[in-house]
């Protein structure tokens, strides 16, 4: 019993099984360090040839997109790539696997071998010396002042850590600052900003006040000729091109044009189609030395400008943004940010209450902006999930104003004082280009190759409720938005057709086809409704529950901008042209 | 192997196997028409054996730990059972779940009376308490699987000199504060996010994290046990309940001779020297210190907490949200041109800026009273331990120090009167 508990003698040297334990960990320790280099560098060639961001595939599925059809060749070869791509990383990944493997084997080895070469080569006890008072005492005095002295070096160091990093959090209603602020910024900061009464009166954004495309005027010219000039007040040449379409307030209509290399606002006399002034914008910081790529039925100066009593602003496609007085003076500009989204960047600004909202439905940080309007400081921002090339939309309900934006998938209503997300419903697919409207209490949107769906809305103790009422897949509208009477939804579609929708049932009461498609949006005018097809021909119908057609002028000029109907004019821009057409008043 | 004990190994192994049953689909796979084969399930088995299973494990390695280092005085016995909680609690429990992180669950427990403590999570951070209490450390000495990495990669370990020893032992406390400060801003569990030795534990971890352990490894060749000494927060604790251990483990299993020889086993600077007959300094002069450090200690723990209180804006940084958005702030500043996953995240949710920033703000007003506790915290650790340096007390052998030796019986085969023991007992066969 007692012989069990005999211990083995602990420092006996054996020389032989030492020189066998060094070889051992020798090459085991050389084996692992070959294998943590190899690994290493694997790391680096893994973390390099992420299989998502293959700069070739990325580069195909860009062509890919922009691809007007399928190309079936052109799928095969992603798809070969794709597998390629991660076959490789795969690989990679079961090789540092199997590496970590070895390694931790070549490890074990190693300090197995190690452990037994020091235990046959034992180095015996050696007596320490014993420390005497007077060394003790040095010992404890060095231990107290190295205690004191980190403790010190510590605080300080916190402290200073403290005071000079920046924290970087946005106090509340904090922003960047303008890029270049207006001389005269701060003093315009106290004007008092347009009442949505005061936007009714005037055109002031992309499809007429709130860009719902209904006109606050119940009349408009039914009667002109773009051949023989009669019914038209005066045509104006715009120096630059641009799809975005006119705004007017008061006696100014302004529209923007760009190309790679130059972004300008105009400003042209309502009267008399005079240019009176002209600017172009300047490079801001962040303006990009070569412009996105954009596709030519998108241009630099797709968005539609949008005016709030003496403030006009202009947004291109590099993303500059800048906002102009009455006179032409720059009164701030920036740029938010080079949009990367495949056909160019297309929504169009609208402001409400003295902000400005910005639908920068960049791919990689797709979100809603406020911007002030005196100052171009943030008000805040909301992120979205999905893009778009559709413009916001301003609905006034009892609850207040819902800012609606359509998306690839879902239609998103924001509070615009906050930017508050009040509801969302999947209500879309595809590349969505068409702008939402609405009638009564129900939102519509529409798009090609997907449906319509209508959304009906209801506040109940004060929560907004959404839910969806019906939805319809025939005749859908590529780029024309929809517009609405009170009890039709219409759309124009780009293969020529008009289509009639019950409201509350989403039933179609007529559908008439034309020779040209529309891509200009059809616009409500009282009980009429105005659309302008491609060749330049505007159908004028009733909006009763059957067809009746009114009139249909023609100007002889392609139209692809939405006209703007204001006080009993129409303003319409074409190719190379903005025009005023003035009729009897009808 | 007896019929019932055979009966109860196979009940194990199939419970073992059962285990791969709970991996199951939550919802029906979709049928595609396309011919598309499912891909074999890859979803990871919920546990390799019960919380509760383990929590008995660990029980019985503290045990057996204590009787080996208490009564067997065996350091291959220790350093065999080091090998198994390396094997059992390092590789095959991945690491998981270990005491040093269970006090986070404990700390969030005590802070939010909401949380509940699992009974085996509750076990693992108690038991090695208790056995500390009573046995020392034999936790530390090989049950921990970051210790036993540890432990096993210490082939060459040179002494640390004291006065740098004693202040790196207050990382620890630091560490301990901050993990702490951490559960309570809801910052998220630190020890589990930074172990070190976790990624070579389940062979899969980030790079970083990687790095730093194998760092910290091959460190631990030549400085014993860096992270136990210099780095884990439920070390201290262990110190706190090993400072009244009953039975602490002691070098000598008789009388010391004053040899001096197990100063030079000891790589942790745990052993304590006898104090020399005169003492380091006159009895006045070091009364008038202590009262002095007694007199400041409230100063130094007003400072502390005024300077965590300074720092809340800095420390807030651990927590998520704080990050994201200052990186959110950066990234629309222009600061960065790419994005970061968490940045990309977030702009793909529904969560606008403004309300990041104002939780953002919320959370790190948090930060401010809880920093201010941090940093008092730390002052009166500071003051303690000057307090401690003051306080000369009177020791006639080579002692373990109760709060330092992490119990690996290094020591013992070093004592001339153990080895005498043995002969004696062999002499006897």
């Amino acid at each position: 019993m007692l012989k069990s508990k005999a211990k083995k003698p602990e420092f006996v040297a054996d020389r032989a099984a030492r020189r066998i334990a060094v070889g051992v960990a020798a090459v085991s320790g050389l084996f692992s360090l070959v294998v943590c280099v190899l690994l290493i560098a694997n790391y680096v060639q893994v973390r390099a040839a992420d299989p998502l961001d293959n700069p070739e595939l990325l580069r195909l599925r860009e062509r890919l997109s922009a691809s007007p059809e399928a190309d079936e060749a052109l799928v095969e070869e992603i798809r070969a790539l794709d597998l390629l791509s991660r076959k490789a990383f795969f690989t990679s990944q079961a090789h540092l696997r199997m590496g970590g493997r070895l390694l931790l084997i070549g490890a074990a080895v190693f300090l197995i071998a190690f452990r037994l070469a020091a235990r046959w080569n034992p180095r015996l006890p050696a007596r320490q010396a014993g420390t005497d008072a007077p060394a003790q005492r040095r010992a404890i005095a060095r231990t107290r002042e190295l205690v004191s002295g980190i403790a010190v070096i510590l605080v300080l160091a916190a402290l200073t850590a403290a005071y000079m990093t920046p924290t970087g959090i946005p106090a509340p209603g904090e922003a960047a600052p303008p890029d270049t602020p207006g001389p005269d910024a701060v003093a315009e900061s106290v004007m008092p900003y347009p009442s949505w009464e005061d936007m009714l009166a005037q055109w002031p954004s992309f499809r007429g006040p709130g860009g719902f495309g209904v006109a606050p005027c119940a009349t408009a010219p039914t009667a002109w000729d773009g051949d023989t000039g009669a019914g038209i007040r005066w045509k104006a040449e715009v120096p630059l091109p641009g799809f975005n379409s006119p705004v007017a307030w008061d006696d100014r209509v302004y529209v923007s044009g760009a190309t790679d290399t130059i972004r300008e606002v105009f400003c042209f006399d309502a009267d008399t189609g005079e240019l009176r002034w002209r600017q172009a914008l300047p490079a801001f910081p962040g303006t990009p030395g070569t412009p996105p790529d954009v596709t030519e039925d998108t241009g630099y100066a797709a968005p539609t400008m949008a005016v709030h009593g003496p403030w006009a602003f202009a947004l291109f496609g590099t993303g500059d943004l800048a906002c102009f007085d009455v006179d032409g003076a720059l009164v701030w500009g920036r740029n938010i940010g080079v949009p990367d989204n495949h056909y160019g960047h297309s929504s169009s600004l609208i402001a409400l209450d003295g902000e400005l909202f910005v639908q920068f439905d960049d791919k990689k940080q797709p979100r809603l902006l406020a911007l002030d309007v005196a100052t171009g400081n943030e008000v805040w921002v909301a992120q979205r999930s999905r893009i778009s090339w559709a413009s916001p939309a301003l609905m006034p309900t009892e609850s207040g104003f819902q800012l609606i934006l359509a998306s690839e998938l879902d239609v998103d209503a924001y509070r615009p004082d906050t930017g508050a997300l009040l509801w969302t419903e999947e209500g879309l697919d595809g590349e969505v280009a068409p702008s939402p409207t609405f009638s009564g209490s129900t939102v519509f949107v529409a798009n090609e190759y997907a449906m319509a769906t209508a959304i009906r809305l209801d506040t109940v103790d004060g929560a907004v409720q959404s839910e969806i009422a019906w939805q319809w897949e025939d005749s859908l509208p590529e780029v024309a938005s929809p517009t609405s009477s009170a009890d039709y939804f219409y759309i124009a579609t780009s293969m020529g057709e008009i289509v009639c929708l019950d409201v509350a049932s989403g039933e179609p009461e007529w559908a008439q086809e034309f020779e040209q498609g529309f891509y200009s949006s059809p616009i409500r005018v009282g009980d009429r409704i105005y659309a302008a097809d491609l060749k330049g021909t505007t159908h004028i119908f009733t909006t009763g529950a059957a067809f009746e057609s009114i009139a249909e002028p023609r100007l002889g000029e392609p139209v692809y901008a939405t006209p703007g109907y204001f006080a009993n004019r129409i303003y319409l821009r074409t190719e190379q042209h903005l025009m005023c057409i003035e009729g009897n008043g009808e | 192997m007896t019929g019932r004990t055979r009966i109860l190994a196979g009940l194990a192994v199939l419970i073992l196997l059962a285990a791969r049953g709970w991996a199951e689909f939550r919802f029906p796979m979709p049928e595609f028409e396309s011919g598309y084969e499912q891909p074999e399930l890859h979803t990871p088995l919920p546990g390799r054996t019960n919380d509760l299973v383990d929590a008995a494990v660990l029980a019985a390695a503290l045990a057996i730990a204590a009787w080996l280092v208490l009564r067997r005085r065996s350091r291959p016995g220790v350093f065999t059972l080091t090998a198994f909680s390396l094997i059992y609690f390092g590789f095959w429990r991945e690491g998981c779940v270990c005491p040093v992180g269970s006090l986070q669950n404990v700390a969030e427990a005590v802070l939010d009376p909401g949380v509940a403590v699992p009974a085996a999570i509750m076990w693992f951070f108690l038991l090695p308490l208790l056995f500390a209490l009573f046995f020392g450390r034999v936790f530390c000495a090989a049950v921990c699987p970051l210790g036993a990495i540890q432990e096993v990669v210490a082939v060459r370990p040179v002494p640390v000199p004291r006065a740098a020893d004693q202040v790196l032992r207050l990382i620890p406390y630091a560490y301990l504060g901050v993990t702490v400060l951490g559960v309570a801003t809801g910052s998220g569990y630190l020890i589990c996010r930074y172990d070190p030795f976790v990624g070579f534990f389940r062979q899969g971890a980030s790079f970083n994290l990687v790095l730093a352990g194998g760092l910290l490894l091959v460190a631990g060749m030549f400085i014993g046990r860096p992270y136990c000494r210099y780095l884990c927060p439920y070390g201290v604790l262990l110190g706190w309940m090993s400072r009244f251990a009953k039975w602490p483990p002691r070098i000598t299993p008789g009388e010391c001779i004053q040899c001096a020889l197990c100063t030079d086993a000891c790589p942790y600077g745990a052993i304590n020297e006898p104090t020399p007959d005169t003492p380091p300094e006159p009895r006045r002069q070091g009364v008038r210190r202590l009262a002095i450090l007694l007199l400041l200690t409230p100063v130094i723990v007003a400072v502390g907490g005024a300077t965590g209180l300074a720092s809340h804006a800095v420390l807030a940084r651990l927590h998520p949200t704080i990050r994201l958005a200052e990186r959110i702030a950066a990234e629309d500043a222009g600061d960065f041109a790419e994005m970061t996953i968490e940045s990309e995240t977030f702009r793909a949710s529904r969560t606008t800026t403004a309300e990041l920033y104002e939780e953002a703000r919320r959370v790190r007003a948090d930060f401010k009273g809880k920093s201010a506790w941090l940093g008092a915290f730390l002052g009166l650790v500071i003051a303690c331990r000057l307090i401690a340096l003051a306080v000369v007390r009177k020791r006639e052998d080579y002692e373990a120090d109760r709060v330092a030796c992490v119990a690996c019986a290094r020591c013992f085969p070093y004592c001339p009167v153990e080895n005498k023991d043995a002969q004696v007992e062999s002499q006897e066969t």
